[in-house]
């Protein structure tokens, strides 16, 4: 199975939030009140209800407002954070399109891919279950395009073989963000300004210390753990105990 | 005369006792999270939500448990004297089968090192353990970090812990009496704390 991608324009972004809207209508997902904030943003974040958003960056150019958009989700990485933090398998994995999925049966509610996401995607809800985009995997499987590509009127978020859209786009000259960050994220931006600029980290990557914690510190305490049952193992057979002298505990007769 | 020294009292045993239970269940309650093979450890507590809440709750009782037993062995256990370096320098002769045995107070000088490091351990998991008792509670490099060093200290935890268990029981045999009954052999107190008998007999 090839792998599957998203290729969002933001060039071609109008801001229209009908892919959040076509998120929220095909995952059932009800709606939220919010409070204005002096912005058409709306939702400001991504919430447990949320799994896509539009995001507004409006910058002050002098009496003018430049207004960039950016559609914010799960980036499904090929290398994945909170699939590898994550301690119940199966819970969040990848699909065969190399989508990252969850089943919300085996999540254990211990909230660590929070942790372990570099991009700070995963939510829980209101049952403490994780929430996030999963590229409506249900419509992907079925040959379907997810929701929110299927909404998008203006081109702006394509689906479909990674490898392909990135070919078109570099044939028409685009610069594309997270080609080959963390494996290659599975979703690739095309972006009008710095990755800062876009509230994204230039060179996204797994934390050093989740890192360490999962494939150095791990597998050592593993050797660890036989390595010390053997070396006890090994002394008793070979030095030995420290065996009592028993003749200290003979009864001592008075006066002797 | 009798054959049997006391060395441990009520108090002090049922306080070892309710710590090494709790590290019993905190390991296995904690294994489920460190690596999907132990995932199953679970099943002993009826299942992950149950297990995580066990691990909680066991984590507290360890860590004052482990603070109690180290303030009330303090004044053995932080002292060092000539002889103790010479244990630390020869390894307290368990490198070879005819070591002469250097005199030790109550604690040998192995039992105190394990005895700071152990105390150090618990307040270490504890500390991390609070921060990631909610992972979202805190910012994310100091969540990631206390994940990082809660699992070096579990390890080396383990490690230790094995390395007690051995050296406790079958390693030097009689040692465990004074544990479970609270009094060991003249025999025993001879070999192995022979400074602490001299001082015992004088009183």
């Amino acid at each position: 199975m090839k792998r599957k991608a998203f290729l969002i324009d933001t060039t071609r972004c109008t801001a229209c939030r009908s892919c959040q809207v076509a998120c929220k209508q095909w995952n059932k997902l009800a709606a939220e009140a919010t409070v204005n904030h002096g912005s058409y943003e709306n939702p400001p974040d991504l919430t447990p209800l949320l799994y896509n958003q539009i995001h507004f960056i409006e910058q002050e150019q002098g009496d003018d407002l430049r207004w960039l958009f950016i559609n914010r989700r799960c980036m499904h990485c090929a290398d994945a954070g909170c699939v590898k933090v994550c301690p119940s398998a199966g819970a969040l994995y990848h699909t065969k399109e190399g989508l990252v999925a969850y089943n919300r049966e085996k999540c254990i509610e211990c909230h660590y891919c929070v942790s372990g996401c570099p991009f700070d995607v995963p939510r829980y809800d209101t049952k403490q279950k994780v929430t996030k985009c999963h590229a409506c995997s249900n419509r992907v499987q079925n040959g379907l395009l997810p929701a929110c590509a299927k909404a998008c009127p203006t081109q702006s978020l394509k689906f479909g073989d990674r490898d392909q859209l990135i070919a078109e786009a570099k044939a028409a000259g685009k610069k594309l963000y997270g080609e080959n960050d963390l494996g290659g994220l599975g979703v690739l931006y095309v972006l009008d300004d710095e990755p800062g600029t876009y509230r994204l980290p230039k060179n996204p990557a797994i934390p050093a210390s989740i890192f360490f914690w999962k494939d150095v510190v791990k597998p050592l305490g593993i050797l660890g753990f036989w390595g010390a049952v053997g070396v006890a193992a090994l002394h008793y057979v070979t030095i030995g105990p420290k065996k009592l002298d028993d003749a200290d505990d003979q009864p001592r007769k008075g006066g002797e | 005369m009798t054959n049997t020294i006391d060395r441990f009292g009520t108090a002090s045993r049922v306080l070892h006792w309710l710590v090494a239970i709790s590290f019993l269940l905190l390991v296995l309650s904690g294994l489920g999270l460190y690596a999907h093979t132990f995932f199953g450890y679970f099943d002993l507590f009826g299942g992950p939500q149950q297990g995580i809440m066990v691990h909680k709750w066991a984590g507290i009782v360890f860590l004052i448990g482990s603070v109690l037993l180290f303030l009330s062995h303090a004044g053995e256990v932080c002292r060092f004297d000539a002889d103790d370096r010479r244990w630390i320098a020869r390894l307290g002769g368990y490198l070879s089968r005819n070591a002469e045995e250097i005199p030790q107070g109550k604690f040998n000088a192995g039992q105190k090192l394990f005895g700071i490091f152990a105390v150090i351990a618990a307040l270490v998991m504890g500390a991390t353990g609070l921060v990631i008792w909610d992972p979202t509670a805190y910012s994310r490099e100091l969540t990631q970090a206390s994940f990082l060093l809660h699992s070096i200290f579990f390890n080396l935890f383990m490690v230790g812990m094995i390395v007690h268990v051995y050296l406790a029981t079958i390693g030097n045999p009689g040692t465990l009496e004074g544990m479970l009954y609270g009094q060991v052999r003249r025999s025993w107190a001879k070999k192995h704390a022979g400074k602490w008998l001299e001082k015992v007999v004088k009183d």
